[in-house]
C-alpha cells in the first residue's frame, strides 16, 4: 500500500463516518417524537459509559467522550428545531427522496425499507408526511402501494410528477474505459438496455437504484458503475459519467404525498376511492355523473379488494370547493357502497 | 482507383450522399462548423459556441482527446471535455463534432457527440476505422497529411464496409516544401473527390494554412471550389488558447467571414446556373 492508496482509503472512511453521523442525527429527530423533553441526563450518562467501555489503544476513553459530547449536543440542537419529517421508500438518493425534495425542500427526508413502513410511520405520527409512488409510464401501476392506500385513512395532500432521469455513476477517478459491471435495480437496467449494449457493459441486478450507488461508494468494487439518480451521485460522492442514459425519454413516475392532517390550501386536483355494488352498470353510472358535470378524469384504477369485489381509485381535475365537484360527489355518494375523498391538492409537475 | 466499391460514384448514377445531423444537412448547401481547437473549460467552450452560433455557424467543433505532436503538450480534458461539449449543445442547440483517438473511446464519444472525427494522424489507423465503421454516428474523416487521394478514399471504404455509410471527407492541407504556411491546402482535391466519390467533402482552412490572415481567403476559395462546407477554429480569446493559438480566429473576424460567405454563395448559385445552361447547349 502506498501513500496515495492510503489516502484514498482515508477519504472513503471519512465519507462513511459522515454518512453514519447523518443517519444518527436522523434517528435523533425520530426519537424526539417519543420524548416529552429533549434533555435526558440518565440516558446521556448511560451512552457515554457504553462508549468508554469500547475504547481501544488508539481511541482512548477521554478522546471518544469528547467527540460524543459534541455529537449529543448537536443531536439536542436539532431536536430543539421544529423539523418536520417526510418518509420515502428506498435508500437515500431514491427517486422517492427526489420527489419529496421537489414537493417541499424544507422537510427532512427519512428512508424506509418498505412502502408499508412509510404509511405506518405517518399513521403513528413518527413522520409528518410520507411519499409513495403510484404509477410509472413504463412500469405501469405500483400494485403494492395501491393495496396499501385502500386500507389507510391518511389524506392525500400533494402529488409530484417526476421525470426519471437515470445516470451512470462511478467512484471518482474511475477510467470510463475500464467499467465492466453496472449495478442497479432490474427496472432501471431494463430501461437502459441499449445504452449498456452499445458500451459493452454487463448489467448486474441490485435491490434498489440508490442502494446500488450506496454499495458502490461503500465497497468500491473494481471496474464497476451504478445506475441511479443524480441526487445519489451527490449523496454518495460519486462521479456522473453520463446523464439521461435511459433508452426512452418518456419515463415519468407519479408520487402521492400523504399526511394525517388534511390539506388546508386550495387544490386543483382530487383523489377519491370508492366501491360499488356487484351489479350491472354501477361503475358506468359513477362515470356518468362526472361526464354530466363536465369534470375531467385523469386516472382510474381498479384494485381487487375482496374476491369479486373491486375498489376504484379515481383522480380528477377540480377543487373540492367547486360547485360541480360538490354536486358530483353528492350524487356519487348515493350510488356507491363506500366513498372517500382522499384529498384535494396541488400536483407538481417537475420539468 | 480499384476496389472502392462503396466509396466511388456508381457508373451513370450521380446520386450524392447527404448526411443529416439534427436539422443540418451535409452534402446539400454549405455547412459551417466552428469552435475551439480544444475544449479548455466550460466557460471558454460555451462562450465560443454562443458566439459562433450568433454569427451563423451550423455546428460546433471542439477537441476533448487531442493527439499532440509532443507528449508534453496539452492532451485535452478527455471525458470531462465531452461533458462540456454536451452542455454546450444543450445551451446553443449546435450539434457537436469531436475527435476520437482511441478505439476504446469510440462508443463513449458517440454518447456525447453528433459527429465523430478521425484526425489526420489517425487516417490510416485501421483498427480505429473499423471501430467507427460499427457505430451509428457520422464520421468526419480528415485527409492524412502525407496521403494521396486514393489512400484517403480507401480509408473511407474501411468505414463504409463496416456498415457506417455516413462519411464526410475533410481536406486539411498536406506537407509540401513550403514552410510559410503550416500545410499546403490542396483545394484541387475538392473537385477531384466530386469526380470520383458520392461522399460530401468539406475543407479545414485553419489547419490547412495555420495562418490567421490566410484562413478567410481560403475559406472563400473552398466554397468556390465546390466544397460542401468548412470546419474552422474559432476561440473566444485566441491569445489564451492552449493549442493552435496562431490559427484561432476571433469571433468578430469569424462573423465577418460568415457575411462574405453569404455574398459568395449567391454568386456561386449564379455561376452554377451558367454551367447548366452551357451543358444544355
Amino acid at each position: 500500500m502506498n501513500l496515495k492508496k492510503i489516502r484514498e482509503n482515508v477519504e472513503l472512511l471519512d465519507f462513511k463516518i459522515l454518512k453514519l453521523l447523518n443517519d444518527r442525527m436522523e434517528l435523533a429527530l425520530m426519537a424526539k417524537r417519543f420524548k416529552s423533553q429533549i434533555e435526558d441526563k440518565e440516558r446521556e450518562k448511560e451512552l457515554l459509559e457504553k462508549i468508554r467501555r469500547n475504547s481501544t489503544r488508539l481511541i482512548n476513553g477521554e478522546f471518544i467522550e469528547r467527540i460524543y459530547i459534541e455529537i449529543i449536543e448537536q443531536s439536542k440542537n436539532l431536536q430543539r428545531k421544529d423539523y418536520n419529517l417526510i418518509a420515502f421508500q428506498g435508500e437515500h438518493g431514491a427517486y422517492g427522496e427526489v420527489a419529496s425534495r421537489e414537493w417541499n425542500s424544507d422537510l427532512i427526508p427519512i428512508p424506509c425499507s418498505e412502502s408499508a413502513e412509510v404509511l405506518e410511520g405517518v399513521e403513528t405520527g413518527l413522520y409528518g408526511y410520507g411519499v409513495v409512488p403510484v404509477e410509472n409510464t413504463l412500469g405501469g401501476v405500483v400494485g403494492q402501494v395501491n393495496e396499501l392506500l385502500i386500507n389507510t385513512d391518511l389524506n392525500v395532500v400533494g402529488a409530484v410528477e417526476l421525470p426519471i432521469h437515470l445516470c451512470l455513476l462511478t467512484l471518482p477517478g474511475t477510467d470510463h474505459r475500464e467499467i465492466r459491471a453496472v449495478y442497479s435495480d432490474s427496472q432501471a437496467l431494463a430501461q437502459c438496455r441499449h445504452f449498456l449494449a452499445r458500451n459493452k457493459l454487463e448489467p448486474v441486478q441490485y435491490y434498489d437504484t440508490a442502494g446500488a450507488a450506496k454499495m458502490l461508494a461503500e465497497r468500491a468494487p473494481k471496474a464497476s458503475a451504478a445506475i441511479a439518480s443524480k441526487l445519489s451521485a451527490e449523496l454518495y460522492n460519486l462521479e456522473v459519467i453520463k446523464e439521461d442514459i435511459e433508452d426512452l425519454d418518456r419515463n415519468m413516475t407519479r408520487f402521492l404525498v400523504l399526511s394525517k392532517e388534511g390539506n388546508t390550501e386550495e387544490g386543483d386536483k382530487c383523489s377519491i376511492i370508492f366501491s360499488t355494488e356487484h351489479k350491472a352498470g354501477t361503475l358506468f353510472r359513477v362515470l356518468e355523473v362526472f361526464a354530466r358535470q363536465d369534470i375531467n378524469l385523469t386516472r382510474i384504477e381498479s384494485i381487487p379488494h375482496e374476491p369479486g369485489n373491486y375498489a376504484f381509485f379515481m383522480d380528477f381535475m377540480g377543487s373540492e370547493r367547486d360547485d360541480k365537484v360538490v354536486r358530483a360527489l353528492e350524487e356519487v355518494e348515493k350510488i356507491t357502497s363506500t366513498l372517500r375523498l382522499m384529498g384535494c391538492y396541488k400536483e407538481k409537475k417537475v420539468v | 482507383m480499384e476496389n472502392l466499391k462503396l466509396t466511388s460514384l456508381k457508373g451513370g448514377d450521380n446520386r450524392r450522399t447527404v448526411i443529416t445531423v439534427d436539422n443540418v444537412k451535409i452534402g446539400e448547401g454549405f455547412v459551417v462548423i466552428a469552435g475551439p481547437c480544444s475544449v479548455e473549460s466550460e466557460e471558454q467552450t460555451i462562450e465560443t459556441a454562443r458566439k459562433v452560433k450568433e454569427a451563423g455557424a451550423h455546428m460546433l467543433r471542439g477537441g476533448a482527446f487531442k493527439p499532440r505532436s509532443s507528449p508534453y503538450a496539452f492532451q485535452g480534458l478527455g471525458l470531462k471535455g465531452l461533458k462540456i461539449l454536451e452542455k454546450a449543445k444543450r445551451e446553443t442547440g449546435l450539434p457537436v463534432v469531436t475527435e476520437v483517438t482511441d478505439p476504446r473511446d469510440v462508443s463513449w464519444v458517440c454518447e456525447y457527440a453528433d459527429v465523430i472525427q478521425i484526425g489526420t494522424r489517425n487516417m490510416q489507423n485501421f483498427s480505429l476505422l473499423r471501430e467507427v465503421g460499427k457505430v451509428d454516428k457520422p464520421v468526419l474523416l480528415k485527409r492524412g497529411m502525407y496521403s494521396t487521394l486514393e489512400e484517403w478514399l480507401n480509408c473511407a471504404e474501411y468505414v463504409l464496409t463496416g456498415g457506417n455509410l455516413n462519411v464526410i471527407l475533410c481536406e486539411r492541407g498536406i506537407r509540401t516544401f513550403e514552410t510559410y504556411t503550416r500545410n499546403t491546402l490542396d483545394l484541387s482535391i475538392v473537385p477531384s473527390v466530386k469526380e470520383l466519390s458520392h461522399l460530401p467533402i468539406i475543407v479545414d482552412p485553419s489547419h490547412g494554412t495555420g495562418r490567421l490572415s490566410v484562413i478567410e481567403p481560403m475559406s472563400l476559395a473552398a466554397m468556390a471550389a465546390g466544397a460542401d462546407g468548412i470546419i474552422i477554429e474559432v476561440h473566444c480569446n485566441p491569445r489564451e488558447a492552449l493549442s493552435d493559438k496562431h490559427q484561432a480566429m476571433p469571433p468578430d473576424m469569424f462573423a465577418g467571414l460568415m457575411r462574405k460567405l453569404q455574398v459568395l454563395r449567391s454568386y456561386m448559385k449564379e455561376i452554377n446556373q451558367c454551367k447548366k445552361v452551357k451543358t444544355l447547349e
